[in-house]
């Protein structure tokens, strides 16, 4: 794997609280990496050390190999998106593009060249001449990846791009950076606390949680075998059962419910009592309380509505998962 | 105006005749041909802004206050400006007991500044007064200079900077291209502010006043206390006019609801 950047030992402290703690990571060249995670895990922060905004408390940084740990921002050329966008105000929309291009001196005709490149590739070539906030907020998030892009950045960073677009527009824009990134061929770290666009999106998802590193790999590799339950339960997978044989989580679309209190030989097989029916008009998930495990144990089913099998709340039933379906992991 | 809230439009029309109706009071006596400062005016005359405007105490006054309010504006901003970027853009440890403690001259009543600047360095170290005068200001405005070009600059988003650098400019043209335009308007607001707040001051120029060193409206003060024509209220209709100027300046460029929003932002 070809590095572009990397992460050595990095620990960034804020007064008593450690935001990052003591990560080792590598972002791969030409590739689109998520930091994935809940707020305060760190993934934030890590960008902006990465972008130069602040500097790590120990630990290196090497961009394209090159140590950039003590580089003000503005000497690193990298690319970077703001949660807020960031756009100037005071300036047009081809101004801001233009404004990294100015700083670097680009002749006239090729800025102007390379503006026009930008926004075309964003789509947005016919509003060069706007102020920002006369831009819809789908459309200032554009100017903003435009005006990164434009000054060829060595990586493209982006911080919780999509957070602040409607549902709709934030589907669209996935495939739309997807599409950016496939045609720059450009290095991306995206920010985001949404596992549905990480998988998405990613060729490489780095999952993080109160300052550390998960599991990072590519998004069917972290998504089918999670290491640990807080990856599992960060993915969705819900539930989790003490075996013989340590801790094994089962996703919802894989567990059966049977009414009746027979087993079958195979796989997980657990007496339970339905706890809750929530019909969902395509799917159906049913909560079941455990008979064993002194009823800690909450499991849900998650079926197709069609196949659904007919319980209510209080009947009991056998939970069953095939043992294919069943992953250990790390508690 | 809205005739659904007849309260309100009342209310808004007293508030209008209480406070535009005692200065159309002095601006027609001004214009008066007689010897006294009565309503209404006996004739009609400018030969009382002649009058004012070749009164040396008067014009000389005059002078000092433009002098110190202009000099006292420009200091307070030179001051003030650099200190709002600390409190809003920087790693300040404090903040807020900075801020407060820019803040404070609005809420310690003036005459005890003035009586402490005048025990410490016209009593004490026997400075002149023009100088202790123009320290004084200073202090009065450091509050608008913080206040309004701050609101300037909690209304702006502090990535905007980090963007600049970013995209490849060094701090300083990252403020010059970047936070200083953003930051103009509120510039110019509490420069206009300041120089009106200084330029009327009364109490705390009665405090730091000398024979030599007097701003108009103290000299104002003690002409009124002694006589009683109307060149006083035609020297206050030549200010009314300047302030109207300047206000239509501030209305054409940046907008009154700008400036004076700024005070609450």
């Amino acid at each position: 794997m070809n590095a572009a950047a990397q992460f050595e030992n990095v620990t960034q402290v804020f007064g008593d609280f450690t935001a990052v703690d003591g990560i080792d990571m590598t972002i791969p060249a030409g590739k689109l990496t998520t930091l994935l995670g809940p707020s305060g895990c760190g993934k934030t922060t890590s960008l902006r050390m990465l972008a130069g905004y602040t500097r790590p408390t120990s630990g290196r940084i090497l961009i394209d190999g090159n140590d950039v740990t003590r580089t003000a921002p503005e000497k690193r050329g990298l690319g970077m998106v703001f949660q807020s966008y960031a756009l100037f105000p005071h300036m047009t929309v081809a101004e801001n593009v233009a404004y990294g291009l100015k700083l670097r001196r680009v002749p006239r005709p090729e800025r102007d060249a390379r503006v026009a490149e930008s926004l075309e590739l964003v789509g947005l070539g016919h509003l060069a001449s706007r102020k920002p906030r006369a831009l819809s907020g789908g459309q200032q998030q554009r100017v903003a990846l435009a005006r990164a892009i434009a000054i060829r950045p060595r990586l493209l960073l982006l911080d919780e791009p999509l957070s602040n677009l409607d549902a709709r527009l934030r589907v669209q824009m996935r495939a739309e950076i997807r599409r950016i990134q496939a045609e720059t061929g450009l290095t991306v770290v995206l920010v985001t606390h949404d596992q549905d666009e990480a998988l998405e999106m990613s060729d490489e998802m780095i999952l993080m949680r109160a300052g550390k590193i998960m599991q990072q790999g590519a998004p069917a590799d972290v998504f089918g075998s999670p290491k640990n339950r807080f990856v599992a339960d960060f993915l969705g997978y819900e539930n989790f059962v003490q075996t013989v044989s340590g801790l094994v989580t089962v996703r919802p679309e894989h567990v059966e419910i049977v009414p009746g209190t027979t087993a079958p030989a195979t796989g997980l097989a657990l007496p339970a009592v339905v706890t809750d029916v929530a019909y969902r008009g395509v799917d159906q998930i049913i909560t079941v309380t455990s008979r064993d495990q002194n009823g800690q144990v909450t499991l849900m089913s998650d079926v197709r509505a069609d196949d659904a099998p007919r319980v209510a709340i209080g009947d009991d039933v056998i939970v069953t998962a095939p043992e294919s379906r069943l992953i250990s992991i790390e508690n | 105006m809205n005739t659904r809230h007849p309260v309100a439009a009342t209310l808004a029309v007293a508030g209008y005749i209480v406070m535009i109706v005692p200065i159309l009071f002095v601006v027609a006596t001004a214009f008066t041909d007689g010897e006294t400062l009565s309503f209404p005016p006996r004739g009609f005359s400018v030969r009382w802004f002649g009058e004012a405007l070749s009164y040396q105490p008067f014009v000389g006054s005059l002078v000092t206050s433009l002098e110190i309010a202009l000099l006292a504006t420009v200091l307070a901003l030179a001051v003030g400006v650099p200190v709002t970027l600390a409190i809003h853009r920087g790693a300040l440890p404090g903040k807020g007991l900075v801020e407060n403690l820019f803040l404070s001259p609005l809420i310690v009543p003036e005459l005890v500044v003035g009586l402490a600047l005048f025990q410490q360095l016209i009593v004490t170290f026997r400075i002149d007064n023009w100088p202790v005068l123009l320290i004084g200001h200073t202090a009065l405005l450091l509050p608008y200079a913080v206040r309004v070009t701050g609101a300037a600059l909690a209304g702006s988003d502090a990535s905007l900077e980090e963007a600049a650098r970013g995209l490849g400019a060094s701090p300083m043209r990252a403020f010059w291209t970047i936070t200083m335009p953003l930051l103009r308007p509120g510039i110019f607001s509490a420069a206009l502010l300041s120089f009106i707040t200084s330029f009327n001051n009364v109490p705390l120029s009665l405090l730091l006043q000398s024979r030599k060193t007097q701003t108009l409206p103290v000299t104002m003060l003690d002409y009124v206390q002694q006589s009683y024509d109307p060149m006083v209220a035609a020297i206050s209709t030549i200010i009314l006019a300047a302030t109207i100027v300047i206000a239509v300046i501030a209305e054409r460029t940046v907008g009154f609801a700008k400036i004076f929003g700024g005070i609450n932002g």
